[in-house]
Parts: structure tokens; sequence; C-alpha cells
């Protein structure tokens, strides 16, 4: 061997050495970690077992103008079992029937459940799912399971509790009443009211506590009372009618799928006072069907079509440059400007004809021709006549998305204005309003000029105090005269009652509606991907207006119809005819509040009486025993009061006028 | 008679009292972090420490075995040990379970075995058999080369089988080797790797390949045995191909989690939010369990006190972060006391290996420290933040029937040959 002794020796105090020397590397870092940097290790272990909780705040509710709940938070529970907690006897006697428990109520079979159970035991599972998202009597059921029902500690039950926003009504006017989601990355969607005054009522504030870590996954609470209390959020009762919410969205439906239609939306305003009674959108998924889709009515603005001569009329009778009576000439269905054809839907045209029957036959070339007339050489002002009557401005909802309206004007460059963009904007092309923005001029027809906002909310509660009414808002007092708004109602008046009137198809005897359709041609600069766009915006009954009301539906079969009256009046017809039926003539009862005499004037006796004898002894015969025993026990001296039978006072120990002390004892006989 | 008594109490009882120490405290601890719940059943079976208690006692029984089998039997049998060992591991591939990622167990009713715990012992065995050959010259590069595969077989197979720890234990021998008279070399080539790897991690491979450089000219001036020129300078190319290599084996062969225990090990992340992830993330363990060492403080919470065990707040503390449950409840003076009793048994072994007559049962004695040695070395330090995070058992100490056995056999073995060591061979 070529290893001589002392080498040998020098070789084992080598391998010795390094494992000394590793024990005494390691007894350093024990030392470094106990005591040098021992601080700093306690701090971060002390910042770990104590934490900050949030206890979030409960989100207010929406309610219908009716009290019926439209969104609410309410708390869902998933139940887990810790199969690891409980002891094997336990277990063994408890798991058989546990799951036969759990058979009954999911219908799984029990056999597997228990398979699964005694599996999630053996691999140590402290997290084994049995039901997830279920109501709070479920999870009381669940909670009195064999086995469960020892607790955290002996059974192994985990509880945890999340809130979830529902909808009780389905999906009616879901996308009006909306939701506010925070996903992972803190980004905020918020549709609807839910989203739009999530922040400033329904949230609430997030109370916080202190709480201590005792064992994994268990805090303590610090101390008794909340850091900071959580604050619940407000309720809030939105406009929304869910009976004409319901018609509304029906109606609609309905004619969506009769006409196999891309999408559409219906809203209904109280004419008075703005508030939208139904809003309802609906837009065709994949399979072909409908669902809340896009708030359309909302964020949608799209070129008006006919329902627009309604404004341009408006801008041409205030400027008093027509008048219904005049005489215009619709040459054969066909003008030109600038190469550029306008048609009339019926070949050949309607003739001379007035303009009020140009307007009810919804005569292209006799509007066009009216305003070309009028406004030709100084196109601006019937751009501000437009503007005075607040057509330019949006509506400046709460529901976000709303898009600005678009008039092209003459002065300002940016592309949209040409030679023909006068006469294209008379019937209703280059212009862009959202159903809710031509309703709202609507309205302020049917209104007699008072121009008010839609809203949403009616106000603002906590349980029953309100915290904020919203009260009718006026945008414009008189969006033009009253001469003008009184042709205005005649026209559209017409338009359902005489017969040659476009919507006449809607016309009833039993109760009355006015309105223009608007049959509005979409992507019309490609022949291939021509489609329409079917309106009717109007107002019900035609005398003292309740409602107005506007109906769009975008893209129907082209092979089964496309005409306003025909795709969007019925929508119309129909929730007017609805509504109309079903709201009594008088429909709102005086509340009862009938003042009675006698108990009136027993309190005022009584009133003036304690106010008087504060520790004198008053005349308590003739007065009903029980009120003698509540009046001398609230005298400003501590008397015994001894009663003796019950009914009317007749006797009294000591006599009044005398002064009562403290502790003295006063017997009342009453019969 | 007399001669009799001596040859069945000659044990050594030292080391029976240090492995029994450590048994016993080791299960003291398992208890802390494995009860659950408010009240305690020692013999609770469903629990670990419960399950614990069983392979103790049965340990007793296995004692007893070991010591009885005649000594020569370990020397004579120890080539189909290891064989049947070796079948053993391959079996793994066929009819192994995974748990944790790494295929290295047998599952036998309701019970695992490990058979990678014993490969250690069988290797230990067969290495001491080979070494000890009369024909066998340490010296000889071709019974280097097989020395080197009887210890690259098993190392391999559990390599194979995704259990990384176990592999890096059978380095262990290279101490064994080395004291056998393993040339010098050995030693600088691989204190040299060890050395240029972590520089080149840490300092990147330029820096690491300059440093080289100038050790190479310093030592060439310096030193007594000088180098030739060309030798100096093929020492240089291959110390720069290997910190060149060694970014690449890091960034291309290591796996992820791997580098990232690395990367923490070595402080290479600096921006201090990812390093703030990283505790919360790979490195939560570790945190965790420094945190629940310096909690301790010096004479620690008491056994059963420490809030961190019983909240559970280290994972898988009853077996691999066994130590961290000492440093809580005993402080500084429990941990110290594990540490000196380790560092004891292994002085006292390798003490007893150097008096043995018999090469096989010194080499064999020197095998089985060194495995202590090295299991011990990596557990702790992992625990306490010295080196990477490597997956391995604290010997005695962490739950588990397979490593507990398998200890017990290989220390037992030497007991035996060590009562052996006046007996004729």
């Amino acid at each position: 061997m070529a290893v001589n002794e002392k080498n040998i020796l020098n070789r084992l105090y080598f391998i010795a050495g390094c494992m000394f020397i590793f024990g005494l590397a390691v007894v350093f870092k024990l030392l470094s970690i106990q005591f040098l940097q021992g601080d700093v290790y306690r701090a971060k272990a002390t910042e770990r077992v104590v934490k900050n909780d949030t206890i979030p705040a409960n989100r207010g509710n929406v309610y219908s103008v009716n009290g019926n709940l439209l969104a609410t938070s309410i708390p869902k529970y998933d139940i887990r079992l810790d199969a690891l907690t409980s002891k094997a006897k336990t277990f063994e006697k408890y798991v058989k029937p546990l799951c036969d428990s759990l058979s009954k109520y999911s219908g799984k079979s029990s056999n597997k459940l228990e398979k699964d159970i005694r599996r999630a035991r053996a691999n140590r599972n402290r997290y084994f799912l049995l039901a997830r998202n279920i109501g709070y009597s479920d999870y009381i059921r669940l909670r009195n399971f064999p086995l469960l029902n020892l607790g955290a500690f002996k059974g192994g039950l985990v509880v945890e509790q999340t809130t979830k926003r529902e909808h009780p009504m389905g999906g009616i006017a879901q996308r009006t009443i909306g939701y506010e989601r925070i996903d992972d990355k803190g980004n905020v969607t918020r549709p609807g009211i839910d989203g739009a005054f999530g922040v400033k009522y329904l949230r609430g504030v997030d109370g916080q506590r202190m709480k201590q870590q005792i064992g994994k996954g268990q805090w303590k609470p610090l101390s008794d009372a909340n850091e900071i209390e959580p604050q619940d959020g407000y309720d809030v009762y939105t406009t929304i009618d869910v009976n004409i919410q319901d018609i509304a969205h029906h109606a609609l439906l309905a004619q969506l799928e009769k006409y196999k239609a891309d999408h559409g939306c219906v809203v209904v305003m109280e004419t008075k006072t703005g508030e939208i009674r139904a809003i309802s959108n609906l837009g065709r998924n994949k399979n072909g069907h409908y669902y809340e889709r896009l708030n359309y009515a909302v964020g949608e603005s799209h070129e008006s079509g006919s329902t627009f001569k309604l404004m341009a009329l408006a801008a041409a009778f205030e400027d008093k440059v027509t008048d219904t009576s005049d005489v215009v000439d619709t040459e054969r269905g066909i003008i030109s400007f600038y190469g550029k054809k306008v048609r009339d839907s019926k070949h050949g045209g309607y003739g001379k004809i007035s303009v009020s029957k140009a307007f009810e036959v919804s005569s292209n070339t006799g509007i066009v021709k009216v305003i070309d007339q009028a406004y030709r050489k100084q196109p601006e002002k019937f751009v501000d006549r437009l503007y005075d009557m607040n057509l330019n401005n949006d509506l400046d909802l709460p529901i976000i998305g709303e898009p600005k309206p678009i008039i092209p004007d003459p002065r300002v460059k940016n592309g949209r204005w040409s030679g023909i963009a006068l006469q294209w904007m008379a019937y209703g092309y280059g212009v862009s309003f959202t159903p809710l923005q031509t309703l709202t001029f609507y309205n302020a027809v049917a209104n007699d000029g008072v121009m008010v906002k839609p809203r949403f909310l009616k106000e603002v509660k906590e349980f029953d105090k309100v915290i904020e009414p919203f009260e009718k808002e006026v945008i414009n007092n008189q969006i033009c005269s009253k001469e003008t708004i009184s042709k205005l109602q005649a026209l559209l008046k017409n338009v359902v009652e005489k017969e040659h009137g476009t919507g006449h198809r809607l016309y009833s005897k039993n109760f009355s509606m006015a309105g223009k359709t608007g049959t509005c041609q979409k992507d019309y600069r490609d022949k291939e991907k021509l489609n329409y766009i079917s309106s009717f915006a109007g107002y019900f009954p035609v005398e003292n207006p309740k409602y107005s009301c506007i109906v769009v539906i975008h893209e129907p079969d082209k092979s089964v119809g496309y005409y306003g009256a025909d795709v969007s009046g019925p929508v119309f017809k129909r929730v007017a005819q609805k509504i109309f039926t079903d709201t009594p003539i008088v429909d709102e009862v005086e509340t009862l509040e009938v003042k009675m005499g006698a108990v009136e004037d027993e309190y005022q006796h009584y009133y003036k009486m304690s106010q008087k004898f504060k520790t004198i002894m008053p005349n308590l015969v003739g007065m009903p025993a029980m009120d003698a025993l509540a009046f001398l026990e609230n005298m400003q001296v501590d008397v015994k009061v001894k009663l003796d039978g019950n009914g009317i006072v007749k006797s009294q120990s000591v006599n009044k006028n005398t002064k009562l002390k403290n502790n003295q004892t006063v017997v009342l006989k009453a019969s | 008679m007399v001669r009799d008594t001596n040859k069945h109490f000659k044990f050594d009882w030292i080391t029976i009292i240090l492995f029994f120490l450590l048994v016993g405290f080791g299960w003291l601890n398992i208890m802390s972090a494995s009860h659950t719940g408010t009240d305690l059943n020692y013999f609770d079976f469903s629990q670990p420490f419960g399950k614990q208690l069983v392979f103790i006692f049965l340990t007793f029984g296995l004692v007893i075995l070991l010591l009885a089998i005649d000594a020569k039997f370990y020397e004579r049998f120890s080539s189909v040990i290891y064989i049947v060992s070796m079948l053993s591991l391959v079996g793994l591939f066929l009819f192994g379970k995974t748990v944790n990622g790494a295929t290295s167990w047998y599952a036998i009713g309701g019970m695992t075995l490990q058979p990678s715990e014993f490969a250690k012992t069988a290797t230990a065995l067969a290495v001491a058999k080979y070494v000890s050959d009369l024909n066998t010259n340490i010296n000889s590069f071709k019974d280097q080369i097989r020395t080197f595969v009887i210890i690259l077989i098993p190392a391999l197979l559990v390599l194979l089988q995704n259990d990384t720890g176990s592999t890096i234990v059978y380095g262990a021998f290279f101490f064994v080797l080395y004291r056998e008279g393993l040339p010098k070399y050995y030693l600088s080539i691989g204190v040299s790797i060890i050395l240029l790897s972590v520089l080149s991690l840490k300092f990147g491979a330029i820096k690491t390949s300059i440093i080289a450089l100038l050790f190479l000219i310093g030592f060439h001036f310096l030193s007594k045995k000088r180098l030739r020129i060309f030798q100096s300078i093929f020492i240089l190319l291959v110390s720069i191909a290997i910190s060149f290599g060694v970014k690449f084996f890091y960034q291309s062969i290591l796996k992820p989690h791997q580098q990232d225990r690395i990367s923490l090990w070595l402080r290479l992340e600096k921006d201090p939010q990812k390093l703030e992830q990283m505790k919360r993330t790979f490195a939560y363990n570790l945190n965790e369990s420094e945190k629940a060492i310096s909690s301790g403080g010096f004479t620690g919470k008491g056994f059963m006190e420490g809030t961190r065990t019983t909240g559970k707040f280290v994972p898988e503390q009853h077996t691999d972060y066994i130590f961290s449950t000492v440093g809580e409840e005993w402080g500084f003076l429990g941990s110290a006391f594990v540490v000196i009793v380790f560092v004891l048994l292994l002085l006292r072994i390798l003490h007893l290996a150097e008096l043995q007559k018999s090469q096989f049962s010194r080499v064999y004695g020197y095998g089985v420290a060194s495995i202590i040695f090295i299991h011990f070395f990596i557990n702790i330090g992992m625990v306490m933040g010295l080196i990477p995070t490597i997956g391995i058992p604290l010997p005695m100490f962490s739950y588990g029937g397979s490593g507990l056995w398998a200890f017990t056999i290989l220390i037992f073995i030497f007991v035996k040959l060590d009562s052996n060591r006046i007996n004729e061979w």
C-alpha cells in the first residue's frame, strides 16, 4: 500500500475534521438565527401571525319601483370536510351515516361517497369538498349531518361563506340592473345600475378587525370590538316597474324571434317624470336564443331614419319656414342631389301632398324637399334649431357607455358635412342617436315641450330611511313653442289614426296611440350587407300621455319583413295595450289617517298631569289602574305602589296634593 | 465462559446509547410536529407519532436479529445483498409507487417500503468487500473505476427515480475511498469543481475563469511542486470549460425548482419583490423553518408548546424539517444537544473503524459514518439555509419506517462487526 501511517492519520483527521467543522458551523448558524438575527425573524413571525382581517360590508339591494327585489346579495356556502380531524373511532362510527345523509341530499351513491371520504382520509386530505355554493337552508341541513354536527374540531366541518349577487327576477332587465365585477387584476367592469351606483351607494364600507393566528387556518380576533365597523351599502330603488318590464321584455322577445332579428331594445318612460319603467335589451347568441346582452338602448347610437323626420319638421315649424298645410311635390318618388337619389318607399311617389301627409306616409322626398327648400341657403340655421332642442347633448346618464349624438354641422370641420348632408339629415341619415336619446325627444313632445331627463333611480334608502331621493330633472323647459308642439302631436296622432298613416296597422278604437315609424337602412354602402333598423317611437294615450315608448329592432330577416310599422310597431302596441288595460283609471288610494278624538284627549290630559305633578301626589281616582301605576312609577320620586284589584282606581292611600317622599308606599284600590 | 460473555457483551454501548438517544428524542419531536386535535393518544396508530412508535418497537427486534447473526455473514454475503438490493431498485420502475414526484416506494398492503434507504447499506457492504479484497489496489486506475461503478449503479438508479437527495448521499463514499488511499488529486479535483461551480454561478463564468488563471499563476510561482507549463494550461482550459459548462448545466439541465433553490441559496436574485415572492412559494418551507427555529430562543418554548409547530406552520415538519421542531421547542440548547450527539456518534464510529483489524470492517465503518454525516450535513444545512434545499431525512430523527430501519441496519451491522474485531477472521 502506498499509504503510510502518517498519511493515514492525516486522512483520518481530515475526515473527522470535516464532520467536526460542520458541527461547529451548524452551532454558529444556530446562534446566528436564534440570537443575532433573532429579532428580525421574530418580527417576521409575529407579522405573520397577526393580520388585519377585512369584514366585507353587505352590498345594498336593488329594488323595482314597486318594491320587488331586482338584485340582492345572498350568502352561499362551500362545505368541506377535514377528513383527518376526527378520531378513528368517531370517524368509523359516523362515516356511514354521514354518507347516507349526503346521498339523500345529493342523490349520489352512498357507497361511492364513503369510498371517496375514506380515500380522502387516507390521503390526509383536510379540504375534501362535500357541497359547493349551497344556500343557507341547505347549509343548516348539512351542518346537522352525522360527523359534521360534531363541529370543526371533532368532526372536521369546514365552512366557507361567500357572497353571490343574485337577480331574483331572472334575466329581465339584467343589463340595466347590471353588476359590478372586480377581476384578479383589480379591473372593474360595471354595467348598469348596480355598476353605476356601486361605489357611491351599494358597496358600503368594509370593516376591519385584527386577528391572531392560533393554528393552521384558525384565527381569533384580538379584541372584542371590531377596529372598524363595516357599514352596509344602501339600497337602491329603481324606477323599473316589474310588470311593465315583463310585458316589454316578452313583447320584444316574441317579435325578435318572429323576425329572427339580430338584436333589439324597448324602453318605456313615464312622460311627466322621465322615470324609466321598463328597459329591455335582447341580443341573439350563437344558438339563436335571445338574452340581455348589451345595453343597446343606452349605448348603441345609430342613424335614425324616419323617426328623425319629427325633429326635422319641429325645426322647420319653429322657424316658420313651412307649415302642415303647405303643399309639397314628391316628384314621382325620386329626387336627386349632386347625383345622389332620394327615393320613396312607394314607387312613383305620392304626387302633390300636404307636408302633414308627407309626414304621415313618411315620404322621404316630401320631407327632404321641405327642408331643402327651407334651409338650403342657411343650413346652420337648421342645425342651430336642432341644438336649441338639446338634440346635440348626451343625456348624462349614470350608466356608463352613452355615446354623444351626431349631428353634422357646416361650421365644424370633421368630415361629416357635405353638399347633401342637410338633405340626407332631413330623413334621418348622417345623424345618429341612441334609442334613449330619441325617446327623450319624443317624450318632450308628449310632455307639451318639457324635456325631462330619463331616470333609472327613484331613491336610495338605508332600511326605511331615505338617504337620497331623486327628483324629476328638466333638461329643457320648452324645447319649442306650444304651437309647434301641438302640430307635432297632431302629426304623430295621425300616423296611427289616419288610414294612409304608416302606423295605421297599430290603430285600435279602444285606446289611442301616437308615434312615428322608422325604417333605416344599415350598412347601405355595401349592397351585400344591406340591412335594416326598424323602429317605432311614440306615446300613449294621445290625450294627456302617460308613457312614451321606443322600440328599435336591428337587422330583421328581410324575407319576413323590415318596415318599422311591421317589425317594431307591434311591440309598441302590445306594451301600450297591456299597460292601458292593466292600469286602473285611479291608481292611488289616500292613506287612511283618522284621528280618534277620545284617545287624543286622554293623552293630552295625561301629559298635562305629568308635567304638573312631579313630586306631588295627583288625584288618580277615576283613572284606569294601569295608567295610574305607570304614572306613579314615572314620577320624579321613587314610590312603591301596591295595586289592589284592577280596572278604574276607586281610592288612593295618599291624599292628592301631598308631597311624596322616596320609598313611600302608595296603595291604590281599584274595581 | 469468560470469553463467551465477552463475545456477547462487547458491543460498543456508547454507539448504541447515542443511537437510541437520537431515536427517542426524534420521536418526541415527531409527536410535537404531527399530533392534531386537542387530546393526545400516544397509541393512535393513524397518526405519524403512533406509527413511529411501532417502528421503534420493531427496531428492537431488528437489533437483536442483526446482532445475533454471525459477523462473517455480512462479509460473505455482501455481494448477494448488493445484487438483491440493486434488483429491488430496478423493480421500482415496474412496480413502484410515486409519492411527491419520486418513484421510490413499494406499496405492500397498507405499508410503503423505500428500497433506496436500504441500498445505501448494501452499497457500503459491497464497497467494503471490494476495497478490502486482497486483489484490489485502490491506487490502480482500473480498480478505482470498478469501485466507482459499484457506487454509481445505485446512485444512477435513484436519480432516475427522481430522488436527487438520495443520489447525493452516494457522494459519501468519497470519504471512504479517500481514507483507503484514493490519490489526493481526486480530492483536489472534487473541491476545485465544487468551488468553480459555485463561483461561476455566483459571479459569472468570465470572472471565475480569471480567478482560476490568477490562482494557477500564483500556484506556479509559490508552490514547491511546480506543474509543467502545459499542465497548467490544460488545467486552466478545463477550469474555463467547467465554468461555462456549469452555467449551461444550470440553465438547461436543472429543473426550474432546482434552479430556484440554487438561486435562493447563492442569493442570485436581487429584486426584493421577487425575493418576497420566492419566500411565499418554494422558499416557504425554509422561511417558515428558520422562523420556527428563531422563535425558540435559548431554551425553547418547551415540549409540545411550540406554537409554530403545533400550528403546523412548517410543512413536512415531521419528516425532513424535524430539526425546526427541535429549534422551536428546545431552543438553542436542544439543537446544540442534537448536533453534539450526532458529532459524537460520527466521531465514535470513525474511532471504532480505525480500531478494526479487518479492512472490511474498517471500510464499512467509514461508510456508515460518511452516510450518516452526509444525511446530517444536507438535512441540517437545508433546514437552516446553509445549503440549497434537498429533500433528505435526518437519520434516526425523521418520521418514516424505512429510514429508521435502514439506519438501524447500517449502524448495527457495524456494531456487530466491531464486537467481533478481536476475533480471528
